[in-house]
């Protein structure tokens, strides 16, 4: 008998991959499967399905009994979640454009973010607030803007902003089983949606089953010794994209993916500017009085003298989102301002 | 071997054309059965397109190709 060895080399298994938004209603399925007392409510968010995904498929999975249609009265549905997350539900509720946080913010700093410390920690609020942020597709400045540093200077909730679908998945498994208040902030852009610009990191592995990201805690997703820059959202994609350019040129960026605003890891940044000496921050939300200048402080005041050059600031000046599309680029953190700011910052 | 179609999204029209927006898939992976293919777009209408069988994947189309409902975007050998 002869044995015909044929070489075969199996294909190799695709590795599973998932946009943003898929992976965040992955999330929400199985905290959902896993625990009752977790619903999710907002507009839109049933037969629609969210209108950036965010909950695609979930009415059909869960019935309307936990994925609420609400009328467009956000005051009114966000004091629903928080009462009923004081007695006992885990509510996600989805506030449809961070922007509109102006018509519903008494219900957002007053309550959820104070409830639990007014009552001298006896009452909690197990409640995640989603939102959609970010410019970059002319939508004008009330439907563009991040202002992830205005939840995050109030005391009281913490703050996440994922920048891929990994992340976006462990992240809103962490912030649903989190017993404080947590907002969600999901930028457009790396949803992955098949109807705005392609963006290839916003398709990516998402671990199947449990999969926990603790919230607090920055990623580093790229390792390099000349110069730091801390960044979050879809301009981490920027910066990677930046770093993979500028490596031709010699220069090694390090790009820090914080994550987490509050808790903000003030740990991770010091430890890559004390080996960088260099220091980028990228950040779309306006330059003043926010996580741009809250980074910078960070150093400043631990140890000023890590750095060997003075920061680099990139963000939206402190103007409204422009609706035309070569204005709004040109305040957007895009990846040539970036990469002018490294050029400086190592240059210098 | 296993054909997999553009979904028929359109009922109205059936020699509608679409997109394939995004493969989630690379050339010649093996996959599993009912994995995710692909998102397909229609107009404005996204759907899924689940692997009918398990094997190894050949993507006939690139994203962003325009395709007409029924025709084949990839094999599963």
């Amino acid at each position: 008998m002869t044995i015909t060895d044929t070489p075969t080399t199996p294909a190799p298994a695709a590795s599973r991959r998932l946009s943003t938004s898929k992976a965040m209603v992955e999330a929400i399925a199985q905290e959902m499967e896993r625990d009752p007392s977790v619903i999710y409510l907002g507009e839109d968010v049933g037969a629609y399905g969210g209108i950036f995904s965010s909950t695609t498929g979930l009415l059909d999975r869960f019935g309307p009994d936990r994925i609420l249609d609400t009328p467009i009265s956000e005051t009114a549905f966000i004091g629903l979640g928080i009462g009923a997350a004081t007695e006992g539900l885990r509510p996600i509720v989805e506030l449809m454009f961070a922007d509109f946080l102006g018509v519903c913010f008494d219900q957002i700093y007053n309550h959820m973010a104070k409830i639990h410390f007014e009552s001298g920690g006896n009452v909690k609020v197990p409640m995640v607030l989603t939102t959609a942020v970010g410019g970059g597709y002319s939508d004008g400045a009330q439907h563009s803007q991040c202002l992830w540093g205005t939840f995050a200077h109030l005391p009281g909730m913490k703050v996440v902003v994922p920048s891929n679908p990994a992340d976006a998945k462990g992240l809103m498994t962490a912030a649903i089983r989190d017993d404080n208040p947590v907002v969600y902030l999901f930028h457009k852009g790396v949803m992955g949606l098949p109807w705005m610009a392609k963006n290839p990191r916003s398709i990516d592995v998402v671990p199947e089953g449990e999969y926990v990201v603790p919230i607090g805690k920055a990623a580093l997703a790229r390792e390099g010794k000349d110069v730091t820059v801390v960044t979050l959202s879809l301009s981490v994609h920027h910066a990677l994209d930046v770093a993979e350019k500028l490596a031709g040129d010699g220069i090694d960026v390090e790009v820090l993916d914080l994550r987490s605003l509050v808790p903000l890891d003030r740990e991770a940044i010091l430890t890559s500017v004390a080996k960088t000496g260099r220091l980028v921050v990228v950040d779309e939300d306006y330059q003043s009085f926010g996580l741009s200048g809250e980074v910078v402080a960070t150093v400043a005041d631990r140890d000023p003298t890590l750095l060997k050059a003075p920061v680099q600031r990139v963000a939206v000046p402190d103007v409204p989102i422009p609706y035309a599309h070569v204005l709004e680029y040109a305040v957007l953190p895009r990846p040539e301002r970036i990469e002018e700011a490294v050029r400086r910052v190592v240059g210098g | 071997m296993t054909e997999v179609p553009f979904p028929g999204l359109s009922t109205e029209n059936p020699d509608s054309e679409g997109v394939v927006s995004t493969w989630f898939v690379g050339e010649g992976e093996s996959v599993a059965a009912d994995q995710l293919l692909a998102e397909v777009q229609v107009d404005k209408v996204a759907a899924e397109v689940l692997a009918p069988v398990a094997g190894v994947v050949r993507l006939l189309v690139e994203e962003e190709a325009v395709v007409k409902q029924g025709e084949p975007i990839a094999h599963i050998d």
